[in-house]
């Protein structure tokens, strides 16, 4: 019996390597470099500081939300807008670093070429919520900062042995502005953005890129420099940039982290080393001037970023599940989960399905999920009910080609 | 198509070979649960409970006759009551479940270190809601540590901050309002036990992991991983921070209670493992019976034994510390180190092997998130 399975599965094994050989040859050679690391010259190419600048700024902005001491509905408005209310120069970041910089968050939220660029309105109201959001974090939740939270009322919830402070509805704001940048900054920036065409390809890109005319006095080309900062919004504050996956998951509270957390569950094991890997082949063949390899890179990304996103809030949807289904149902946990559910909710709206121009869920879509995860009564996530949950979950999953079981199960 | 009938042979084998791995022995569902619960609910848990909130009222009337009658007499009345209050909390403070879980009742009796700061906060603006869980770090026993022995360094002194002090009253409201929470909560605990859930913990007896049997070796693993090993012994030796941290023992300002806690807690938690009755020589079902009625054994030697030998090693390592575990991480931190890791290897039997045997999953994860 032996003798007989051997060959069999020698054949079976030579067959599936074969189809999995696509290359045509008439690609220019891509010259793929073990690590993150392109030059010119003997200098890098490389660069993305502009993205590392906003990471800085949102985790500030993310920390200031929870000093009830210090916080001002001022402060953290000015952290958004890096402007005074008048829109004069502000100083609002500890980090002094960040207070000399021009850029700021709500600039670039909602704010990508391929979804915004003739959508002003939607735009500006997308801006807006987090306004929304971090005014009330001071007017709603910072006053009752020593009122016991129940249906109806903000205050403080016990989780496991954490405190955290929530809406009349139930809902942490930080966590909604935190995990909604995900999507509205970070993946919008990276994915609708700076790898899109419009944007990669813009004006004389290719032409100054197949000569190696590089952008005034630096050493990269356009479109290098657009992939570059696609790249800085997941590993721009990592300890290595060149080998990021070396600490993913611990450089920043957004994308690095959660790509390195849904890279944990079995069912999605080689994502983080996927997205890495399309980013470096991508940016090889932007050298290389095969552009066609360049954008398989970049729907690979665009899938992979989206799934992260998609897998979380399935995740958290579940883990809300969890909590408010034991026998005494644990308010505060579920609560926690939830509010970081409605941010990575709120985040598909701006994910990318490969090879069209749209998201897997649209804004109106999305808007309905949020509308039912806060709509099952007067009180919003103190009504809701496990079955909301599962309808919203599977919602998500049906749009992926992965189960809810396989998205909770990490 | 023979390819794909091959692979299926193949796979069969290989699953057959390992499904036929281990000698068959008697079966998780075989063992009579109710018994075991019915020993725990009657035998343990609420005997456990009636003793303690003995205490926790003699620990209010000490509480209400100092505030009444500040002198040196009854401060040394109110501190004894205390210590032997905490003693007996040990005994109770792994059975997180029912009202216990709802009221989040260790979480309110017993964070350390203690937050002197907001304590003081609390004192000058006489006005708090001691229900807030951002003040569960300011009451319980740790926060009576502190208002007992913590708040100068002389008797006398620390007497004068509930007569002659500027806030004297505002001292005394404030201790009483301790004591008189640490009885009224564990009043409802055990009212729980005794009038309603007594009889649904005993009769959710089924083989599932929303069952008594799961819930509660889940409850007591995370206490003794958590409370017992980390808490106590972990956290002051610096295991997960590096440098050892000698303000965070237990009964950090008493000074000499820290060894006598952790002892009290490792017989507690041997004592539930065997199923010995409370404070009696009786024995019944318990995890130790169960693991012999499956033959649980590793590496050639019953698992229940080495279970028992662990909490003995574990406690004979902690005959060698001093009383004062702040002293003994600053002065020779290995003996604390040495205590951990004999506690710690229970913590490898207990939550996987042991739950293996039982077929229980772990029901809780290490991170609380962010």
């Amino acid at each position: 019996m032996k003798s007989y399975i051997l060959p069999v599965l020698l054949i079976l094994l030579s067959t599936s390597l074969i189809s999995c050989s696509t290359n045509s040859n008439d690609e220019p050679d891509i010259d793929e470099p073990a690590t993150y690391n392109f030059t010119r010259n003997g200098e890098s190419t490389v660069s993305f500081t502009g993205q590392t600048t906003r990471i800085l700024m949102a985790q500030e902005l993310f920390s200031a939300m929870s000093d009830f001491d210090n916080s001002t509905e001022e402060l953290l408005l000015e952290m958004y807008r890096n402007q005074t209310a008048e829109g004069g120069d502000a100083d609002p970041y500890s980090n002094s670093d960040l207070n000399s910089e021009t850029k700021s968050v709500k600039s670039k939220v909602a704010a990508s070429r391929d979804y915004f660029s003739s959508n002003a309105s939607l735009s500006a109201e997308l801006k807006n919520n987090f306004e929304t959001w971090l005014s009330a974090q001071v007017n709603e939740v910072f006053v009752n900062e020593n009122e016991l939270a129940e249906p109806g009322k903000a205050g403080q919830i016990a989780s496991g042995s954490s405190t955290r402070y929530i809406s009349a509805e139930g809902l942490e704001y930080n966590q909604m502005v935190a995990k909604s940048l995900m999507g509205a900054l970070l993946a919008d920036q990276m994915l609708n953005n700076y790898l899109g065409t419009s944007v990669l390809d813009e004006g004389t890109n290719r032409q100054d890129n197949d000569a190696e005319n590089t952008a005034g006095a630096s050493n990269y080309t356009n479109m290098e420099h657009k992939w570059d900062e696609a790249y800085g919004y997941i590993y721009g504050n990592s300890a290595d940039p060149q080998n990021p996956n070396a600490t993913l998951g611990s450089d920043d509270i957004f994308l690095n982290k959660y790509t390195a957390q849904v890279s944990e569950d079995a069912d999605f094991a080689t994502l983080a080393e996927d997205i890495f890997k399309a980013f470096k082949r991508g940016r090889a063949a932007i050298v290389a001037g095969a552009y066609d390899v360049r954008d398989e890179q970049a729907d690979i990304i665009r899938k992979n970023i989206s799934t992260v996103l998609a897998v979380r809030a399935i995740y958290y949807m579940q883990a809300g599940k969890a909590a408010l289904s034991e026998s005494s149902p644990a308010y505060g946990s579920a609560f926690h989960s939830l509010s970081e559910g409605f941010g990575f909710v709120y985040s598909l709206q701006f994910t990318r399905v490969p090879g069209t121009d749209q998201p897997y869920l649209t804004h109106q879509e999305v808007e309905g999920l949020l509308d039912d995860l806060l709509g099952d009564g007067p009180n919003g996530l103190w009504d809701l009910t496990p079955q909301t949950l599962d309808e919203i979950s599977e919602t998500i999953a049906s749009r992926f080609d992965f189960t809810v079981e396989q998205a909770a199960s990490n | 198509m023979k390819k794909i009938v091959t692979l299926i042979l193949l796979s069969t084998v290989v699953f057959y070979a390992c499904k036929n791995d281990g000698p068959s022995g008697p079966d998780v569902s075989d063992f009579d649960r109710q018994a075991i619960l019915e020993n725990w609910a009657d035998e343990i848990i609420i005997p456990a409970f009636t003793s303690f909130e003995k205490q926790t009222s003699r620990l209010d009337s000490a509480g209400v006759a100092f505030t009444t009658e500040p002198t040196m007499e009854n401060l040394k009345e109110l501190r004894s009551e205390w210590e032997d209050a905490y003693i007996s909390f040990q005994h109770v403070s792994m059975f997180e479940m029912g009202r216990a879980m709802e009221l989040r009742y260790r979480d309110n009796l017993n964070i350390y270190p203690t937050d002197t700061a907001e304590i003081q906060q609390n004192i000058e603006e006489d006005s708090y809601n001691l229900e807030l869980p951002s003040l569960n770090n300011s009451q319980g026993f740790p926060a009576l540590d502190y208002l007992l022995f913590g708040l100068a360094e002389s008797d006398s002194d620390i007497l004068a901050h509930y007569t002659s002090n500027t806030n004297a009253e505002n001292y005394r409201n404030y201790l009483g309002d301790l004591t008189s929470r640490i009885d009224e909560l564990t009043s409802q605990v055990l009212n729980d036990w005794t009038e309603n859930y007594r009889d649904e913990f005993v009769q959710n007896s089924a083989n599932s992991s929303n069952s008594s049997v799961d819930m509660m070796v889940n409850d007591y693993i995370y206490y003794y991983e958590k409370n017992l090993r980390a808490g106590k012994v972990g956290i002051p030796a610096g295991v997960f921070s590096g440098t050892p941290l000698s303000t965070h023992v237990e009964a950090y300002y008493h000074g000499n209670l820290s060894k006598t806690l952790l002892k009290e807690a490792i017989d507690a938690s041997q004592n539930f493992f065997q199923g010995n009755h409370f404070n009696s020589t009786g024995k019944g079902e318990s995890l130790e019976s169960y693991l012999d009625f499956l033959n649980t054994m590793k590496q050639g030697a019953d698992l229940s034994e080495l279970i028992n030998n662990q909490f003995l090693l574990a406690k004979s390592e902690a005959e060698n510390l001093d009383e004062n575990f702040s002293m003994q991480v600053e002065l020779d931190n290995s003996k604390m180190l040495e205590t951990y890791d004999k506690l710690q290897k229970n913590v490898v039997l207990l939550k996987v092997d042991m739950l293996q045997a039982l077929n229980i999953n772990v029901d809780y994860v290490d991170a609380d998130g962010d």
